[in-house]
Order: structure tokens, then C-alpha cells, then sequence
């Protein structure tokens, strides 16, 4: 028993919950998705389809199923988070086997009347699963090597199978938010000081053996990292991308070149320039001050994660309100530097403002776990 | 874990004897339990929020300094932008020694179709037959409106013929980028550069690989990116190497040869300044290799250079000479006996002429003496003799680096025995390449030193091990000045150049044993300046044959010979040689005043 459960009475119920809502919380989301939605009209070249449209109708579903997530009992979705952990996993391996080839990557299932990407599941599945394991685990066994390889055990699983399909971004983030929630439930350093040496000694083991006799990759791996790691040295290939948002970056300046008047992503030099790359017509319309403004934003959104993480007094609540913030925070942060060229480029979104229906709908669905979690927490 | 009792007897004791119930003494130690835990965790927690903000806040500066830093900076396109450039500078140009271009890249395109969405699939094909008339119109309108997905129309074709097609305006015909390997000089060092072809094949682009020559044997070097398309720089001099084809050319119809060879060799770096073979070819249009049965040599595609092994008789002379110097057995004056025919088991050995009973070593070469130059191998012996050929390169192919010099493995006696000997001492029963000659003569010119034949540009000498003393070099050079200012080189006396040189006139071999009466290889081997050499000229005819003085004339002295005088003439001045020019009479000078 948890003490939301001693605790219940006190907590609203009916329709009364929509008043208990976050609501600064649920302002900057939808502030946030208004920016996409003024990008998506203007990239398309100021019309509502292809994008803007859709992707509209996305949010709105989005917010629909945010609102149900929030209603529902915090401990419901404790005691779910299992299932549906196993359930994302069936539809990754489902994926392998029934899904649709999208950009020479497998990462979709045709459900008819949307698409869905099992990945972007997986994603908040793993964080509600893993905040029920250590809900459950009682404080003394935390750091057990036995109790720890237990839940690495199901981040690798997701990720090797996201690995798969292949979606490096994806399993990126699995790993650093997996990662990220068990380092707050408060595994000992000593595990993810290991971890990171053991990667650190990998791959400078790696990079040490070049040129050797007994280097560990083939020379056009190596070539193949270099690139990847600085795309500049191949500008018109690989580094692509990054040189045409570069430019569209230093065009915006300060205060940008005006809505609708971005040239880079206007001409078509940008492609991907509606989905992970649309912040670069954002940076050059609305130059450094919009694109400042939209990470302060999602700063905030992160903010007032982290303060419903504090209010609640339910270990799985703020568990899974933390790593939502982190899975977020990890959009954003991934997206942006890989834009600005501070991050080899791995497909992932603009949280909120990309097109892009699986990603929008699962993150607002997550938003209801934290929303759920303001609502349903003592008062 | 040292756990403080729930219920502690004492407590529980007591409040029994106070009358309380003792289950609220362990609710209550239960529940301060609880709050220490959950305060506990909370305080660990609280911590590793604090590391994870630290972290966010870094990463936030991290990503808003940069937004910061590209918003300031100068939106510039990348340098390396420049049109075309990604499939233009795949592989690297080659040059010659001034940096002239031999060989480099040209863009040009593939035409590929579509059949299926085509709109007018016949009209097309009327429309592609007139501009390429050698397609097959029955064949391309099966192809197109059969079941084929795909095909390719022409691998390499024209800007105007891609106007031409374009403005058929038909979407199922489409255009692939081609990089495309140009020689701008046609068939000059046709047989150096070699050629390229195409590889694997795609729509958007087409790998360019060497088939022969520099281009097959520096393959990985010219496709290699990181050497960041800078050029493969050979020795071949552009300007050299255009003259001394044309001269080869005259010289080899003047002289109804079937094929000619020279090679102008660099005596201290090893350097080839000009390499020709005739007959040559196009490499922008390289011809199918021959078919197997024929015989390869008649191909335009062999290398006499490099791949002919022929036996290069009298030229070989010096060698013997050279040698026997060198171990002190004789010197240019040492009278040798050369009575003959001189006769060995059951083999004669004759000469040209009889040349009286007995001549200096230096007329032995002047005059060309078989008899005497294999008295001197008897002195030599087999095992020396075979020491010092090996010296100068002559057992191994040589190590110049075109693909086809490999092929130019030297023809050796299986049992170098005193006969052998006999016969190697003037060229027969050893068959080398024109090339092997040339890097033999380069050590007798540099003062006996070896140098390995290169096709690649050199900075200075590249002298290798000691072959023979600066004295015997120094003999061997003079005796090859007096074949031409005495012997059987007279024709190559150039005005303003001093030559020196052997010739050499060997019966080619039937291919079933035997020789032809009729049919000689020709080679003049020389070394210009002759007091101080600079460069080695082998020039090889192939069955020459004229007519002078009322008589046919095959040897190398009436052949090979006046085509080297004309080819110094010609050369030596584009080498930068200054000409020597005999003090002429003064002439009175009239200062006139109208």
C-alpha cells in the first residue's frame, strides 16, 4: 500500500479532477504545440495542409487522451505498467516482422487511420515500468548487483530491438532515460561510474587501435565515424544537413528574418525541414530570440514537472513525473544540439513542434501520467 | 541492517502495567520507521536531482551558447561547393614532370530508361535512332514496350546528344551522372597511362577504375580521397614524349618496320623522360584486348617497352667489355685473338665479317667482333658474367611501375654454361626487354652505378649499388663513342651533339625454333652527351627492311641508327642540351656606314 492510497480521500474526484489539473503545465504544452503549428503552416509554404492540418488534429487527439491518462488513479497506472511495458515490447517485435519500411528504417505498424511508430510506446512505457520496479523494490535492495541487472535487463531489451529496426535516436534515448530513473531512484554511483569507464575505456580503445596492426574496426569504419561524428568534413554528403542549418541559423541572426520569410527552408535546401529539422526555420524566422523563446519553454515544461515530482509524496508519482521530465528533456536537448551541429545527427524530433503523430500523441499521453500524478497527490 | 525493535519489551512491559494498549506502542514505532525511510530516500533523491540539474543546466547553456554563436555568425556556404565537385574530384589527375595534364576527369552523363513511364514509347524510339544511329530500332522497341523496368541506352554520351534527348521531353528517359576519364593528348604516352573503365555501375554514379597501365598499377593511389585529389606526377616529359613519337613514327614507316620502340631514360635518377611504342592507340578509346591465339604483339595494346622480349645481340657487347675492364682481365688496348670461326663443342661462332686475327678490345666493339667478345666471356666466365647481368636488372623483370612491365620477364638460359656464356657476351641466348637495355646502358653512362627504370618524377639521383668501376665505365663510354665516330653507328653522328652507342642486329626467332633469315629486331642503345652522358636512347625496329644502295639492308646501323641521330637531333635540344658547335670560320666583319 502506498500512502496515496491511505491518502485517497482527500484527493478530488469526478470532473472536479480538470480543476486540479497543472495548469501552467498544460499552457506551455499547448504554447509549445502552437509554435508547431506556426512553423508547420509556414514551412509548407503558408498553407494548413500538408502539415499543419494534421498534425492539428493530432494535438487535439493528444490533449483528449492527456486528459483521460490524468483522470485515471495514479495507482491504476502503477499497477499497468507492467502489461504495458510487455505490451510496446510485443508491438517492437511485431514491427520486426509486420512493418512498413519508412525512410530504410522498420519503425511503423499501419493500424489504418494512423501510424503506429511502437518505438515512441516503448519510450514511456520503459519509464512507467521501471518507476513501478523501484516503487515496489524495497529501499535496502536497491543496489544489489542481482536487483540492478534486473531492470538494465529491461532497458537493453527495447533497445536492442530498436537498434533493429534501425533507429539509432530512439535507442539513444531509451538508454539515457532508463539510465536517468534508475539514478534517481538511487542505484549506487559506483554502477554508473562503471558504466560510463567501461564505455569511456571502449571507445578510446577503439580509437587508440587505429593504425595499429590490431585495430578493431576496418579503415572505412573508421571513416565512416569521422564523418559521423563531424559531418563538416563532408559537406555535401553527410554533412548536409548540418551545413544548410547552419546557415539558416546565422540567416535568422538575432531577431530573424520575419515569418514566412526564411529562404533556407523556403527554397527547399532543407530536407527533413518540417520534422527534425524544423527548428532551423524556426531559429531563421524568428532568429535567436524565437529560438531562445522555445527553449525556455520547454525549460519551464521541465520546471513544472520537477515541482509536481516534489508536491507528490508517491514514490512511482515522482518517479515517473522525473522521468517523463527526462525523456523531454532529452527531445529537446538531443534535437537542438544536433541541429546547431553540437550532436552527430540521430533521427530524433522537436518534441511538440515536429510533424509527426506517434511522437505527439505518446508525449501527451505521458504529460497525463504527470497530470494524473498533480491531481491525485495529497493535499 | 540493524533494525530498531518494533516492539521493545521494556516499553511494551511498561505500558502494560500502565493499562495501555502495547499494539499502539508498535503502530507508532512502525510509523516513525516509515518516516525515516521516506526521508531518508527523500534525501537521497533530492541529491541526485541535484546532480541531474546540474547536468540539465550545463547541457541548457551548452545548447542556448551555441544557438547564441550561430545566430552571430556569417551564414556562408561550404568551400567545398563547388558545382559539381563531389564526382568531378574523385580521382586524381596525373601529370607530367612540368605539370602538364596527361590524364583528368570530365563530367559527362549516362542515358538510362524507364519503360513504364514512358508516355510515347515509340515516338521515342524514332526520335533516339536518329540521334544515335547506331542503336538498334528493333531491339529498343521491344525493350520498350516489353516488361524491362530499366535499362541503359548509352553509357557515355555528349552534352548536345543530352540536349537532343531532353527535348524529346519523354519522363522515361533519364540522365546518370558519368565521370568520365579524359587524356587530353589522345594517344600520346597512350601506353604509360594505360586507361580506365568503368566498375560498378549506378544510376547516379559509376565507379572509374584503371585497366592498365600508370592507372591500373596506382589504382588505390589516384582513387584514394585522402590524398585530397592531388596529382600523380610522372616522369614523361609532354613535350618530349609528343616529339619523339612523331620522329619513332617517321622512322618507322621510313623503314617499313612493323613496330618501333624508344625509350629516353634519365641516367642518374632512372627516370623515363619519354617511353613510346608503336603501333599505340587512344586510351579515350582503348581497343578490346586481342583475342587469345593471336598473337599479342600484333596487338596495338602490347608494350615493346616493357612486355617484348626480344634477344638484342651486338648491343649487349659492352656489357662483356664493360665487365671484363672491370675485373682487370683487359684493358681497351689488350689485344684480343679473334681468328675464326671460333668453334666450341660442336658450335661455331662466327662474325660478320672476318675481322683479321686480332683486334684491341676497344675495336672489338667498334667493329663488332663476335669471336672477340666471346673470347673475353671465356675469360669472364659464366658465374661472373651471370652475377653481373643480375646486377644490372637483367634476370628480373623490370621494376618499372606500369601493370604491363610485370609481363616483361627476360628469357635466361636454363643452364648458364660457358657456351651460354659464349653467346650472352653478344647478345644471343638471353632476351630481354628494350627497357632492361636502357637501365644497363644508364649504368655504363652514370659511371657504373644501377638505377631502377621509373616511370614516377624523381627530385635528384637516384644512383643504386656499384655495378662496375667509374674506370671500366669511363672505357666502356669511350669505346661506345667510337662506334659512332668509327664503327657501325657512323649515321648517328648529330650535328652539335656528341652520341655514343652499340647497335644491335638480331634474327628474330621462329615461333617453333629456328630464326628467319629475313626478319631482325634492330636496336641502337646510345648515350648523349658521350663525354658526359646524360640520357640513354634505345630505339628498337621491328623487321626494318630498306633499300640503299642498291641493296636491302636490315641492319641496325643502316636502320635504327639514322632514326636515334634524328630523334637526338630533335630531342636533345627540348631536353635543354646546349648544342656543341665546332668553332666556325670568322667572318670578316664590315661595319658599313651608307
Amino acid at each position: 500500500m502506498s500512502y496515496l492510497e491511505y491518502h485517497a480521500k482527500t484527493t478530488p474526484s469526478g470532473l472536479r479532477k480538470i480543476l486540479y489539473l497543472n495548469w501552467p503545465l498544460t499552457l506551455l504544452l499547448v504554447t509549445a504545440a502552437g509554435v508547431g503549428f506556426l512553423m508547420l503552416y509556414s514551412v509548407a509554404g503558408g498553407s494548413f495542409s500538408p502539415w499543419a492540418e494534421p498534425q492539428f488534429k493530432r494535438f487535439l487527439l493528444g490533449i483528449a487522451a492527456m486528459l483521460i491518462v490524468a483522470m485515471v488513479p495514479t495507482w491504476f497506472w502503477r499497477n499497468i505498467s507492467a502489461l504495458a511495458f510487455f505490451l510496446s515490447l510485443l508491438l517492437l517485435i511485431a514491427v520486426e516482422f509486420f512493418g512498413s519500411v519508412g525512410m530504410g528504417a522498420q519503425r511503423w505498424i499501419d493500424l489504418g487511420f494512423m501510424r503506429l511508430q511502437p518505438s515512441e510506446l516503448t519510450k514511456i512505457t520503459l519509464v512507467m515500468l521501471l518507476a513501478a520496479y523501484y516503487d515496489w523494490l524495497p529501499a535496502e535492495r536497491i543496489s544489489k548487483p542481482v536487483w540492478v541487472f534486473l531492470p538494465v535487463l529491461m532497458i537493453l531489451l527495447p533497445t536492442f530491438l530498436v537498434l533493429r529496426q534501425p533507429d539509432l535516436g530512439t535507442s539513444i534515448l531509451l538508454m539515457a532515460a532508463g539510465g536517468g530513473v534508475m539514478f534517481l531512484a538511487g542505484v549506487h554511483w559506483s554502477y554508473f561510474a562503471a558504466v560510463i569507464a567501461s564505455a569511456v575505456a571502449l571507445v578510446s580503445a577503439v580509437f587508440q587501435s587505429r593504425g595499429t596492426d590490431w585495430q578493431l574496426l576496418k579503415n572505412y569504419q573508421y571513416r565512416r565515424i569521422d564523418t559521423f561524428l563531424d559531418p563538416s568534413q563532408d559537406p555535401l554528403g553527410a554533412g548536409y544537413h548540418i551545413t544548410q542549418s547552419k546557415i539558416a541559423l546565422g540567416s535568422g541572426g538575432w531577431s530573424g528574418r520575419g515569418y514566412m520569410q526564411g529562404t533556407q527552408s523556403r527554397l527547399n535546401f532543407l530536407p527533413e525541414k518540417h520534422t527534425d529539422f524544423i527548428f532551423t526555420t524556426l531559429a531563421e524566422e524568428f532568429g535567436f530570440i524565437g529560438g531562445f523563446t522555445l527553449l525556455s519553454i520547454y525549460v519551464l515544461i521541465i520546471v513544472f514537472c520537477v515541482a509536481t515530482a516534489f508536491a507528490t509524496k508517491d514514490r512511482f508519482a515522482s518517479l515517473v513525473t522525473l522521468g517523463v521530465a527526462i525523456t523531454f528533456f532529452l527531445f529537446f536537448a538531443v534535437n537542438m544540439s544536433m541541429v546547431m551541429g553540437l550532436a552527430p545527427v540521430v533521427g530524433v524530433p522537436l518534441p511538440l513542434v515536429s510533424y509527426g503523430g506517434s511522437a505527439m500523441l505518446v508525449l501527451l499521453a505521458a504529460f497525463g501520467l504527470v497530470q494524473s500524478a498533480n491531481i491525485h497527490r495529497p493535499r | 541492517m540493524i533494525r530498531k525493535p518494533l516492539r521493545p519489551l521494556a516499553r511494551i512491559l511498561d505500558a502494560r502495567a500502565k493499562g495501555e494498549n502495547p499494539d499502539s506502542i508498535e503502530r507508532e514505532n512502525l510509523r516513525i520507521r516509515h518516516e525515516e525511510m521516506q526521508a531518508k530516500s527523500r534525501h537521497r533523491a533530492e541529491g541526485r536531482l541535484l546532480v541531474l540539474g546540474i547536468f540539465f543546466l550545463c547541457a541548457y547553456a551548452a545548447v542556448a551558447g551555441r544557438m547564441g554563436v550561430l545566430a552571430t555568425s556569417e551564414p556562408r556556404e561550404p568551400v567545398a561547393a563547388a558545382p559539381g565537385s563531389v564526382i568531378a574530384m574523385q580521382r586524381a589527375d596525373i601529370v607530367d614532370r612540368q605539370g602538364r595534364i596527361l590524364a583528368t576527369n570530365f563530367e559527362t552523363h549516362s542515358l538510362y530508361a524507364q519503360p513504364p513511364q514512358m508516355i510515347d514509347p515509340i515516338g521515342a524510339v524514332d526520335r533516339l535512332v536518329e540521334i544515335f544511329p547506331d542503336l538498334d530500332r528493333e531491339r529498343l522497341l521491344a525493350d520498350f514496350t516489353g516488361k524491362r523496368k530499366f535499362l541503359w541506352i548509352k553509357k557515355k554520351i555528349s552534352p548536345e546528344q543530352k540536349q537532343a534527348v531532353h527535348d524529346i521531353g519523354d519522363p522515361g528517359l533519364l540522365f546518370g551522372p558519368r565521370e568520365m576519364r579524359l587524356y587530353p593528348n589522345g594517344s600520346v604516352a597512350a601506353h604509360v597511362l594505360g586507361g580506365a573503365g568503368f566498375g560498378k555501375e549506378g544510376v547516379s554514379a559509376a565507379e572509374v577504375i584503371g585497366v592498365a597501365g600508370v592507372e591500373r598499377q596506382f589504382d588505390s593511389y589516384l582513387r584514394d580521397p585522402a590524398n585530397g585529389s592531388k596529382p600523380l606526377q610522372l616522369a614523361l616529359d609532354l613535350t618530349v614524349q609528343a616529339a619523339a613519337e612523331r620522329v619513332l613514327d617517321g622512322g618507322m614507316r621510313l623503314m617499313n618496320a612493323k613496330g618501333a620502340t624508344s625509350i629516353l631514360m634519365d641516367v642518374h635518377t632512372g627516370e623515363v623522360i619519354s617511353v613510346v611504342s608503336l603501333p599505340d592507340f587512344d586510351p579515350n578509346d582503348r581497343p578490346r584486348p586481342p583475342t587469345s591465339g593471336d598473337d599479342p604483339s600484333v596487338s596495338p595494346l602490347f608494350n615493346r617497352a616493357v612486355q617484348g622480349v626480344y634477344e638484342l645481340g651486338s648491343t649487349f657487347k659492352i656489357f662483356a667489355a664493360a665487365q671484363a675492364v672491370d675485373l682487370e682481365l683487359v684493358n681497351s688496348e689488350t689485344i684480343i685473338d679473334t681468328r675464326g670461326p671460333l668453334r666450341w663443342g660442336k658450335f661455331l661462332i662466327k662474325d660478320f665479317r672476318n675481322y683479321g686475327n686480332a683486334l684491341s678490345v676497344s675495336k672489338i666493339i667498334v667493329k663488332s667482333s663476335n669471336i672477340g667478345t666471346a673470347r673475353l666471356a671465356q675469360q669472364i666466365g659464366a658465374e661472373r658474367q651471370q652475377s653481373f647481368m643480375d646486377a644490372l636488372g637483367m634476370l628480373e623483370a623490370t621494376p618499372f611501375e606500369i601493370t604491363e612491365a610485370q609481363g616483361g620477364k627476360p628469357l635466361l638460359p636454363k643452364n648458364w654454361s660457358e657456351l651460354s656464356a659464349m653467346t650472352i657476351s653478344y647478345g644471343h641466348g638471353i632476351s630481354t626487354t628494350p627497357m632492361h637495355l636502357a637501365a644497363g646502358y644508364a649504368a655504363i653512362a652514370n659511371g657504373g652505378r644501377y638505377v631502377s627504370p621509373t616511370v614516377l618524377k624523381q627530385n635528384g639521383p637516384q644512383l643504386g649499388s656499384r655495378v662496375m668501376s667509374e674506370e671500366a665505365a669511363e672505357a666502356a663510354r669511350i669505346m661506345l663513342r667510337k662506334v659512332v665516330t668509327e664503327g657501325t653507328a657512323s649515321f648517328a653522328r648529330v650535328p652539335g651533339y656528341q652520341v655514343g652507342g652499340k647497335t644491335g642486329t638480331a634474327d628474330k626467332p621462329k615461333p617453333r625454333g629456328g630464326y628467319y633469315d629475313e626478319k631482325v629486331i634492330a636496336t641502337f642503345a646510345s648515350i648523349f652527351p658521350a663525354h658526359d652522358p646524360k640520357y640513354v636512347l634505345v630505339v628498337t625496329l621491328d623487321e626494318p627492311s630498306i633499300i640503299a644502295h642498291g641493296e636491302e639492308r636490315r641492319t641496325a646501323g643502316w636502320t635504327a641508327v639514322p632514326v636515334a641521330a634524328e630523334m637526338v637531333g630533335r630531342l636533345a635540344p627540348l631536353l635543354g642540351l646546349r648544342p656543341q658547335v665546332d668553332p666556325a670560320e670568322v667572318t670578316d666583319i664590315t661595319l658599313t656606314s651608307n
